[in-house]
């Protein structure tokens, strides 16, 4: 009996000991690989940073006085934050981060506004679009009932307003089969059968200028949007009209102010109602809620700490480091001398490349993701066969980009005949690359939406499109966006199919159209990483690739606040 | 219902549309513009015959430029040229584009670096590019292949370079290669090791870097050096980046590797430069652009840039490769690219090929 009471001890025992240890080493070997990784990517990013910044050229006071006037504030805030309010730091960082994110964003919209459309056909667009849904509305209010007419109106009215019937042009030659023989041409053109209310509204002879249409069009409608949020968090019918009096008031006092300033005022414009009405949103809401808000200090300290230490480094006569990212840097295009060197057109590039993408990609991945997981069969042979699709889908998001790059060449220019290297191309095939990622996370994200929520749709009555567009999709769009936004950080870096369409190693003017040869960012730091000098490998490369991780990392940033904001509601 | 579908044909036919008339239009443009263009061909007369030897002095080609850069200052040229083909190439059409572009900014002139074959091949040739660098003359299946597509090169020598053979400053055995050791080791299945081509040289194997297959340069040493089209080993490194080349061999002091000459001008610290001669009686010929244009280095080679027929027929080609002819004579291809300019014979052997095409 003895014996085996001590057997069992000791086994139990010796056993308990090493997985003891064998717990440890697993856990050793993972905080290990952490580590690892953390690390080197920390190092990668601190190289570039130095390589881009040149930090060390600046004179030793240039540093100190900025360290003294910004880093010990901020670093006495944090600490502060920490310690004793942790919901202030949480708005510190908000605060901060929320106007830099957003005047990157008006970077962007500043460049679609000067490159492909301008405010006054903006504010055409606009003014057509709000024509067509009054008229929706208006015949949805007067006469319901009408399922055709309804349809009918709902199709021709925003034709009419945005397109038009445009004239008929056919130039087309039949060949016999396989011989290519002409057999007989046809060849006409009518001209345009009627203009479409956008294109009335352009060729009027009265139209607003540049800022006044972009005040009308863009900051109106943003306002507007942001007063219906303060309506709806605050039910005050006052202080939504002051916030969109406001935001106008500010975007407007660019007019005058503006030139003051040494900005144009479209920029202002932009500025103001990008980053004004978001930032002021922000801070109301924070004061609102009255916690944390001593928070608000942080991006104030940060300001203030530049400001003096700008003074004080011109006072004293401090040279600042010689960095290769400049705003000159951001505005130039290519040049044989490393310090002219720009990455601008490339930047535009992206940015129309992008829009593609989205225009392209988003509309196709979700109807895919919808129907796969809300109508496709998923029993018997053909559900067998939406499996296969689905497995197939989720394979397809493995393949390497060079691939699709040779498809998009293949199909986009050697078989529909479109130019090399134009944007329309770039986009589509890297609409291509990220269609089957945008389709999967989409599909993750409508798979979440519990079936209680369907069913208790479908309990009182309601048809299979009303639950999916009232209760699947409104439930699913945060996770739809996160995914697609995540997609579009891939797309952004793409480079090999950008090789493969003939997407051109140096575009010294930014594209015009979507018909317009481009370059986008990746291709531009891959054409300085082959070039002779030393000071483009290292700098002006350097600062490329700074730009687009900071690109990369707001979109990044966006979709995590987009997931974070929604996971909080729900 | 039956509404959509129709839209749908007119909006693409209304895309075509205005395709086919912005061609028209353009066409039409240009039909204009070329009339004003054959106008100004007086400016164009050389005035020396400056066919003394050194390509680098050329001053009076230079003075040429600025009277001609003149004429056309008053219309606004717009349009795109798209130029393709040999990196070795790209330097000096980068820098054309850049200069041409201050003073033609609406004119959008792309470059791209493709390799001199790889630009015939799926660029040039298909009609997509409108003039294509090549680091060697193109080849008879590459005229025919683009002739079948009804695309018609026309030649241009429009600059030198001096192939430079290098090895690792640690080097101290080697200071000058014949033509036939370098065969030896480049050649299929050539030595393994120093001693093997010389017996004064240590027995270490080599390692060996070199451009890509696609490149225009592995095609001009094989041909002139090696002796045989397309006879070179394959165990070595081959790279379209040629900082890779310099990288690997000042790391190795056993390496040997070949590159333009703009890329050794830029790394002469880290790289030696290999003299070469011909045969073991010539005298060694140091890498030097000066060397090049007078014909005392052996391994000068030609750099072309072929434009088609049809593109410059259009404007905004014609006015760049005139621009592109003018400068090719000019101090700073030497100086800013690191190759040799050319002289004022090939200019006007250019400009009167130029002004045939038309």
């Amino acid at each position: 009996m003895a014996g085996r009471n001590e057997s069992a001890a000791g086994w139990i025992g010796s056993e308990s000991q090493v997985s003891r240890l064998r717990g440890t080493v697993f856990k050793a070997t993972c905080l290990g690989a952490t580590l690892l990784a953390l690390v080197l990517m920390l190092v990668f990013l601190l190289y570039v940073v130095n390589d881009a910044l040149q930090p060390r050229t600046a004179d030793v006071g240039w540093l100190a006085t900025y360290g003294v006037t910004i880093g010990l504030p901020a670093l006495a805030l944090a600490g502060y934050y920490y310690r004793r309010d942790t919901r202030a730091g949480e708005v510190a960082y908000t605060s901060l981060g929320l106007p830099i994110a957003a005047t990157v964003l008006a970077g962007g919209i500043t460049i679609l506004f000067r490159h492909l459309i301008s405010p006054q056909e903006w504010f055409a667009l606009v003014v057509a679009c709000a024509v067509a849904i009054g008229i929706i509305e208006l015949h949805g209010t007067v006469h319901s009932a009408g399922v055709i007419d309804r349809l009918a109106v709902v199709t021709v009215v925003p034709l009419l307003a945005v397109v038009g019937i445009p004239g008929i042009s056919v130039d087309h030659t039949f060949n016999t089969l396989f011989l290519e023989q002409e057999l007989f041409r046809i060849a006409f053109s009518t001209p345009e059968l009627a203009p479409s209310l956008r294109e009335v509204i352009l060729s009027s002879p009265v139209l607003p200028t540049d800022p006044h249409a972009l005040l009308l069009a863009f900051t109106v409608p943003v306002a507007g949007a942001g007063s219906l949020y303060v309506r709806r968090v605050r039910e005050s019918d006052r202080d939504a009209a002051l916030v969109g009096v406001g935001a106008v008031l500010a975007a407007g006092s660019g007019l005058v102010l503006a030139p003051l300033a040494g900005l144009s005022s479209t920029a202002w414009i932009v500025l103001a109602t990008v980053v004004a009405v978001p930032v002021g949103l922000y801070v109301e809401l924070v004061v609102r809620r009255g916690d944390g808000v001593s928070g608000l200090a942080f991006p104030v300290v940060v300001g203030l700490g530049a400001l003096l230490g700008t003074v004080a480094v011109g006072a004293a006569g401090f040279a600042g480091p010689d960095t290769w990212l400049t705003w000159e840097f951001l505005n130039n295009p290519h040049s044989r001398t490393p310090r002219d060197a720009g990455i601008y057109p490339a930047l535009v590039g992206s940015v129309l490349m992008l829009v593609v993408v989205a225009v392209a990609a988003f509309p196709v991945g979700v109807g895919a993701a919808i129907y796969l997981e809300e109508y496709a069969p998923n029993q018997g042979r053909l559900g067998t066969i939406v499996e296969l699709i689905e497995i197939n889908i989720a394979n397809l998001a493995g393949v390497p980009s060079v691939v699709y790059g040779v498809l998009g060449l293949a199909l986009f220019v050697r078989t529909v005949g479109m130019r090399t290297g134009i944007v329309l191309v770039g986009g589509l095939t890297i609409g291509l690359l990220i269609l089957p990622i945008v389709i999967v996370s989409a599909q993750e994200a409508i798979r979440a939406v519990p079936d209680s929520l369907r069913e208790a749709s479908y309990g009182m009555g309601a048809t299979k499109w009303q639950t999916t567009r009232n209760v699947v999709l409104p439930r699913a769009i945060p996770g739809i966006m996160t995914g697609t936004i995540l997609a579009f950080g891939r797309a952004i870096g793409e480079t090999a199919p950008l090789l493969m369409i003939g997407a051109a190693a140096v575009v010294r003017l930014p594209p015009e159209s979507f018909m317009g040869k481009f370059s986008a960012m990746p291709r531009q730091i891959f054409t300085w990483s082959t070039e002779i000098e030393y000071e483009f490998r290292y700098g002006v490369l350097a600062a490329g690739v700074l730009t687009l991780l900071v690109v990369l990392l707001m979109m990044n940033a966006s979709a995590i606040v987009v997931r974070n904001k929604y996971q909080r509601e729900s | 219902m039956a509404q959509t579908p129709s839209n749908d044909r007119t909006f693409v036919s209304r895309r075509r549309f205005v395709q086919t008339s912005g061609v028209a239009g353009a066409l039409a443009m240009a039909g204009c513009l070329s009339d004003d263009g054959e106008s100004d061909d007086g400016g164009n007369g050389d005035d020396d015959g400056n066919g003394d030897d050194s390509g680098n002095g050329d001053d009076s080609g230079n003075g040429d430029n600025g009277g001609n850069g003149d004429d056309d200052g008053s219309e606004t040229l717009s349009g795109e040229v798209v130029n393709t083909g040999s990196s070795t190439v790209f330097p000096v059409t980068d820098a054309m584009a850049e200069r041409f572009m201050e003073e033609h900014p609406e004119v959008n002139v792309t470059v791209d670096s493709t390799g001199s074959g790889g630009g015939f091949e799926n660029h040039f040739c298909p009609g997509d590019s409108d003039i294509n660098g090549a680091s060697r003359p193109i080849k008879d299946e590459e005229m025919s292949n683009c002739q079948d597509n009804g695309v018609e090169p026309i030649e241009m020598h429009i600059a030198g370079d001096a192939l430079t053979m290098a090895v690792s400053p640690e080097n101290d055995w080697v200071d000058c290669m014949t033509f036939d050791e370098m065969a030896q080791i480049w050649q299929e299945d050539g030595a393994e090791t120093w001693a093997d081509v010389n017996s004064d040289w240590p027995d270490e194997e080599f390692t060996l870097y070199g451009p890509d297959t696609t490149s225009g340069t592995f095609d001009w040493f094989t041909e002139n050096v090696v002796g045989e089209a397309g006879n070179h080993r394959t165990d070595y490194e081959p790279t379209e980046d040629d900082n890779i080349i310099i990288r690997g061999i000042a790391d190795d002091p056993y390496a040997i590797g070949y590159f333009g000459y703009a890329y050794y001008a830029e790394n002469e610290d880290k790289v030696k430069a290999l003299s070469v001669k011909e045969s073991e009686d010539d005298a060694c010929g140091e890498p030097s652009l000066q060397a090049a244009s007078e014909g005392t280095y052996p391994m000068a080679r030609p750099l072309f840039i072929y434009p088609s027929e049809d593109a410059l027929q259009r404007e905004e080609v014609y006015e760049f490769l005139k621009f592109y002819l003018e400068n090719s004579s000019a101090d700073w291809i030497a100086d800013d690219v690191g190759y040799v300019p050319s002289n004022q014979d090939m200019v006007d052997e250019n400009m009167s090929a130029l002004e045939d095409a038309r």
